[in-house]
């Protein structure tokens, strides 16, 4: 096969085979995994062949400038190849996860128009196009949440509602990208950030950052985290999504636009990163609730990523792209722990759950090693990719450090909340009989922890195979694989983690307990008032959005009865009036109908007479 | 020759009755059998018209005066809707009368009146015109009288006060314009008028036909006499009177007075204008407020008749075009529901629309017939009677007369309000007890329903192609 052919197979085979998935009856339960795993496979295996080639794929679609235009080349590559690895992974989990037929057969289905999709959207060379795959990726994240149950619904409008709202951001952003640099086709477009251009580059970064899940645009990702079905938040906002995003952001900074480090929206940048980061991670922090505390990690931790990319310097730029892969790793890892934990022990609420440790030993290390990625211990591959950032950051300006080192402190410490209050202490009653998750869940979970180790251990493999060579010259012939060069930075963050290691001792000892460990920063002066306020969606601008429209509703509703009573009270009533006063005066006496008459026809005379 | 249409209708009637060789009951079918043909015949020489037949005028020389005929298009139109309606009375009046006197008075009445009719709008002159006015008013002072009850009684008596009045305007008028035009032809009349700009008494002798016109019509306030004698007479007599003889009577004058003054001088243009706002609001705010089924139609026949002489006083082509459709219109929908009217008043007994209720169940041929007209005189696309308000609301705005305009598109609301008012009240709803039994009245009455709506629906869908092959060569009249 040649690549143009197996580019478009690449997308072609997940979207047939799912439309394959919804033809399988029931008859033959085997019938819908089989077809899964081996268009996984399949797609697998042909996108790790894809790996190394480049090619140009072009039909002929809209017309002017608007064709069906595919580009493969090293960054879209790994991007699919990472897209079809997690999809295999999480359809090998979801062999056991699901107990309904029809959840499982409409899961797999969203999966692989997801795969198929997202490969669309990644390999797409013109700008038209990739929106349209891109557009179509709302379908399948609302189609997912709704497989969570009756009450899902909710949660998909919001997120339907939001990644709608941002991605008509991203549209307007491409309709003036492609006005001001007079084609559609990406690789023809590299604009400077002046007025317009910096207008249309932050346009289609709201929609790249809100696809990753970055802060003013992550509020659907909590609620989507105890609503949706688990494999969903394991598979989409832990991995794809943030792929996407951050391909996108990547692709447009340093591809389309030429973000420099001087730029003011590369500052822009990095305050969305630093606040997104530390904002949603403190939010972890008092969380109760296995799925939930991760959900917010998965929003703090592309706050690392944006502020990476946002330094435009080289140590930022490939540490962002580098913590981007890391962390679609060990937060699909976490999520699956936390899948497993809710399968075998059925429930993921912290205070029912305790001394799993022992229980699930698999679970247990795969939880441990991401875990102390996400926290940055070394020698696991977080470590190395927040040694990046942190390396960027500081070059950029001290107080983006300083804001990333606290959110790392509160990254680890909440980690170790959640491993204190889930894996250790006593069991509550009704998860005493919880017992080990079966293989087809294990196995992806293990496979990614070890992937884990893999990349921090012998970090030249991802960093010089797969980061530079996406920046390629502007990186300026720095090389970042092997450790760290500025010893400053690891004393820091081993500090750091210390510190949070002492944080937890102080709080298990003075409360009693794992879970609560971290309620003397909960409950702090000023900052309880602040978490009420949150717990209360007070910042949640979909929320505020809905008041705002509610109260619009009242207004609008008033201002109808207003118009409805003028016509069918007012003008009814009067019409009503007129016509009883009309009828009073026809007294059925003929001489009084002469009399209007007469009057009438003198009337007129003189009138005629008096206008000559 | 154009003659026919006054002398054969006569000519029948002479025969059947001075002869009266048979029984009263089989005479009354020979004469319901003319009366057939009759119409037939008319409607059938205006639809396939002969050429020859139109091009010939009737010159009748009598001692002072000449008796002219002649038709032009609008003739052609108003025999039309003359026959249409004829026709349909003469079939509904075998449902709706059983007395065989009764029939045989009223199909003997009814040759009357269309001899007048057709006189009337062949006239060309303007003494024919006013002794075929007198001829009709007379058959129909008797129709509204037909059944000698004392309310028809009091009806007709205020026809015949109203009537002489107007009669007394109309020859003071025909006096003081014959003796400027010193002959009584309508082309001589335009000639003095022309002649004499700003002459005084010609202006008066105008305004007197003018009046004369206007309540002849019933137009507001001249209308006194009209809702009694409408809803008064008996079923019958109301669809025919209603339908098309005070159309003929009083708005054919009015159209043919229009062409006669060409373009209207100001102060005459500014009293159609008022009498027809006036007429079109008032009305449809006292329809508002009527219970009795035939009262609403009758001052909604006064709403409609309003919009038919703001069209005509917007003194151009398309608004001349636009009254004359709506006076077929007219004479079409408001036909039906009078019909509609007779068939509720026949197998329910009452008129009153509040007592009724859910009656499209029992009879679904009239409640679906009525719908059609009561929409169609609303002006509801794409029924006959959207296009032909649209034609002089148009006129209207291209006249500058935006105040009138506004007025016509309004109270096309308060039209649909008495007519929604008048389906929910009669036809919707729920169905009273008193009328479990109800059925659906007989063929004689059902079978022209259906014409009729056809007509509504076949006018307005077939609109495109009428406008260009009917009504604007008629406007070129003007």
């Amino acid at each position: 096969m040649t690549p143009p052919i197996m580019t478009m197979l690449v997308i072609a085979l997940p979207i047939f085979a799912s439309l394959l998935i919804l033809l399988t009856p029931k008859r033959w339960p085997a019938s819908q995994p089989t077809i899964l795993m081996a268009a996984t496979i399949a797609s697998l295996f042909l996108s790790f062949s894809l790996f190394g080639k480049e090619s140009m794929v072009s039909f002929p679609w809209l017309g002017g400038g608007l064709d069906f235009s595919f580009r493969l080349y090293q960054f879209s590559a790994f991007i699919v190849a990472a897209v079809a690895a997690f999809s295999f992974l999480i359809a090998l989990y979801t062999l056991s996860f699901f107990r309904a037929d029809n959840q499982s057969k409409l899961f797999a289905f969203y999966l692989l128009l997801s795969q198929g999709l997202a490969a669309g959207a990644v390999l797409a060379n013109n700008l038209v196009v990739m929106l349209f795959f891109w557009e179509a990726l709302l379908l399948t994240l609302f189609g997912f949440i709704l497989l969570g149950g009756q009450y899902s619904f909710k949660t998909a409008i919001k997120a339907f509602t939001i990644n709608g709202i941002t991605d008509l951001c991203m549209m307007l952003g491409i309709v003036l990208t492609i006005f001001l640099a007079g084609t559609a086709t990406m690789t023809k477009i590299n604009l400077p950030l002046d007025t317009l251009g910096a207008t249309a580059f932050i346009f289609l970064m709201i929609g790249a950052i809100a696809k990753a899940g970055s802060m003013p645009f992550h509020t659907w990702i909590p609620d989507a985290a105890l609503d949706a079905p688990l494999p969903f938040m394991a598979f989409l906002p832990a991995a794809l999504e943030k792929l996407l995003g951050i391909y996108l952001l990547t692709r447009i900074s340093f591809d389309l636009f030429q973000l420099k480090p001087e730029s003011w929206v590369s500052s822009l940048l990095m305050i969305v990163g630093a606040a997104t980061l530390i904002l949603a991670v403190l939010m972890a922090l008092i969380q109760k609730n296995y799925k939930k505390l991760l959900s917010y990690h998965a929003i703090s931790q592309v706050g690392y990523m944006i502020l990476g990319l946002g330094t435009a310097v080289p140590a930022g730029m490939v540490g962002g792209l580098f913590h981007m892969i890391n962390h679609a790793m060990y937060k699909s890892c976490l999520f699956l722990t936390g899948g497993s934990v809710e399968k075998q022990a059925g429930t993921t609420d912290l205070e029912k759950l305790g001394g799993l440790g022992w229980k699930m030993p698999v679970t247990f290390g795969c939880f441990l090693i991401a875990a102390a990625s996400i926290s940055g211990v070394p020698p696991f591959n977080g470590f190395f990719s927040k040694e990046l950032v942190y390396d960027g950051a500081l070059e950029r300006g001290t107080i983006f450090y300083v804001i990333a080192l606290l959110g790392s402190f509160f990254t680890a410490a909440s980690f170790l909340k959640l491993g204190h209050a889930a894996y250790f202490g006593q069991a509550a009653t009704q998860t005493r009989e919880t017992k080990e998750a079966a293989w087809p869940m294990l196995l992806p979970m293990i496979i990614i922890a070890a992937l884990c180790l893999l990349f921090g251990l012998w970090n030249a493999l991802p960093l010089n195979n797969l980061i530079q060579p996406v920046f390629g010259q502007q990186l300026a012939g720095h090389n970042y694989a092997g450790l760290p060069h500025n010893l400053f930075l690891i004393v820091m963050t081993v500090i750091v983690i210390g510190l949070a290691l002492l944080n937890h001792w102080f709080g298990v000892k003075r409360y009693g307990s794992g879970l609560k460990a971290a309620d003397h920063i909960h409950y702090a002066p000023g900052l309880k008032q602040a978490y009420n306020l949150a717990e209360k969606k007070f910042f949640d601008p979909y929320e505020l959005g809905l008041k705002a429209i509610r109260l619009f509703a009242i207004i609008a509703w008033g201002l109808d009865r207003l118009i409805d009573w003028l016509y069918s009270g007012l003008a009814t009533s009067a019409a009503r009036l007129l016509s009883l006063v009309i009828r009073k005066s026809h007294s059925g006496n003929y001489a009084t109908y002469l009399w209007w008459v007469i009057v009438s026809l003198a009337g007129s005379m003189l009138y005629i007479f008096m206008v000559k | 020759m154009v003659g026919s249409f006054i002398f054969v209708p006569i000519l029948l009637l002479m025969i059947v009755n001075v002869l009266s060789f048979s029984h009263k009951s089989k005479l009354h079918n020979i004469l319901f059998g003319f009366g057939l043909l009759t119409a037939l015949a008319q409607i059938a020489l205006v639809l396939w018209p002969n050429k020859n037949f139109w091009q010939l005028t009737a010159n009748y020389q009598f001692n002072v005066i000449k008796f002219n005929l002649a038709a032009d298009n609008l003739t052609l139109v108003m025999l039309l809707a003359i026959g249409l309606v004829g026709l349909i009375a003469l079939i509904v009046a075998r449902g709706l009368i059983n007395d065989v006197d009764q029939e045989y008075n009223f199909t003997n009445l009814w040759f009357i009146a269309l001899t007048g009719m057709n006189g009337l709008v062949l006239a060309t002159d303007i003494f024919s015109l006013y002794v075929f006015i007198e001829i009709t008013a007379v058959a129909s002072f008797i129709l509204i009288a037909l059944t000698k009850e004392r309310d028809a009684l009091e009806g007709a008596f205020k026809y015949v006060i109203f009537s002489s009045f107007a009669t007394v305007l109309m020859l003071a008028a025909i006096a003081l314009l014959v003796f400027f035009a010193g002959d009584t032809s309508f082309a001589a009349i335009a000639n003095a008028i022309k002649a004499n700009p700003g002459n005084s008494l010609i202006l008066m002798g105008l305004i007197l036909y003018l009046l004369s016109v206007f309540i002849k019509s019933g137009l507001i306030p001249f209308h006194g006499w009209l809702p009694d004698a409408y809803s008064a007479a008996p079923a019958i007599t109301s669809i025919f009177i209603a339908g098309i003889v005070t159309k003929v009577v009083g708005i054919y004058p009015l159209i043919r007075f229009v062409q006669l003054t060409g373009t209207l001088a100001d102060p005459l243009r500014n009293i159609l204008l008022l009498v027809g706002g006036t007429s079109i609001v008032i009305a449809a705010l006292s329809a508002l407020g009527q219970t009795n089924f035939k009262r609403l139609l009758a001052y909604s026949s006064i709403s409609q008749m309003g919009y038919i002489v703001l069209g005509l006083a917007a003194g151009s082509a398309l608004g001349l075009a636009g009254a004359i459709l709506h006076i077929f219109n007219h004479a079409v929908f408001k036909s039906l529901l009078f019909i509609n009217a007779a068939a509720v008043e026949k197998q329910t007994g009452t008129l009153d629309i509040d007592k009724m209720g859910g009656l499209a169940e029992k009879m679904p041929y009239t409640g679906a017939t009525s719908a059609i007209a009561s929409l169609s005189t609303a002006g509801i696309p794409p029924l006959s009677g959207f296009w032909s308000k649209l034609l002089i609301i148009i006129a209207l705005w291209n006249a500058q007369l935006y105040f009138y305009a506004t007025v016509a598109v309004l109270a096309s609301l308060l039209t649909l309000g008495y007519m929604l008012t008048l389906q929910r009240k009669v036809f919707f709803g729920q169905l009273e007890n008193a009328f479990y039994e109800t059925k659906e009245a007989g063929w004689q009455l059902v079978l022209p329903s259906l014409l009729l709506a056809g007509i509504i629906l076949g006018l307005g869908l077939g609109f495109p192609w009428l406008i260009n092959t009917w009504l604007i060569p008629i406007g070129k009249i003007l």
